[in-house]
């Protein structure tokens, strides 16, 4: 399987789709670098040739954000927030819903799997 | 949806007179506010502020990166007491 940008082995998939394994890399930016270093989108990953490889790595690296330095951008916003002692911040600190969303119920992504508590009152009795 | 470019960010009239004024005499005291909906401008770096959160005035140091917040982020309305314990609390 091919390598590109270090650690990420896209499979035997169209170019186009292997290409958005990588993070931050979607379906806009595998067509625009499909186009950009002028590769059939729809050829399989596995026949790209050395030359194709570094082609597409330098673009992804030149004019998009990718892995690892995107991963750092969105880390660092995440961590001046926290900095800076803002309700969002707050919110990332105590790994709840940021976005003003529900906590009632759901909220399950942010919060985790459920911590039954004992003896609290079961759904029947609330009703 | 965010609020349209073309009238800039919502400051509060009176809090930033009330900045200005202070700046003139050179005080460093706090400035109450209630106008948690004011947006900090880079103007306000440096000065400190009485948030109010419904209850009391929250003490907030303005630095740089809070820049293009509102004062109300700053000034938590809920207190968090925890789940559970022996029995519940109250």
């Amino acid at each position: 399987m091919p390598r590109l940008l270090g650690v990420d082995i896209p499979n035997d998939k169209q170019v186009v789709y292997s290409l958005q394994y990588l993070y931050g890399v979607g379906p806009a930016i595998a067509r625009d670098a499909c186009v950009k270093t002028k590769i059939n989108p729809t050829k399989k990953a596995r026949e790209l040739d050395e030359d194709e490889l570094s082609r597409l790595a330098s673009l992804l690296e030149r004019d998009f954000t990718v892995e690892g330095p995107l991963r750092r951008q969105v880390g660092q916003a995440i961590h001046r927030l926290r900095e800076i002692k803002c309700y969002r911040g707050m919110r990332h600190k105590l790994g709840l819903p940021v976005r003003g969303q529900r906590t009632r119920t759901n909220a399950r992504t942010r919060k985790g799997p459920r911590k039954t508590v004992a003896g609290k009152k079961g759904v029947k009795d609330l009703r | 949806m965010g609020r349209s470019t073309k009238k800039g960010p919502y400051v509060d009239p009176k809090l930033f007179a009330k900045l200005i004024k202070a700046r003139e005499t050179n005080s460093s005291q706090a400035i109450t506010t209630w106008a948690r909906r004011c947006t900090i401008v880079p103007e306000f770096v440096g000065a400190t502020f009485m948030v109010h959160n419904g209850k009391a005035h929250i003490k907030v140091f303005v630095t740089e990166d809070m820049v293009g917040h509102k004062l109300g982020e700053f000034a938590p309305t809920r207190t968090f007491r925890g789940h559970g314990g022996k029995g519940g609390k109250k």
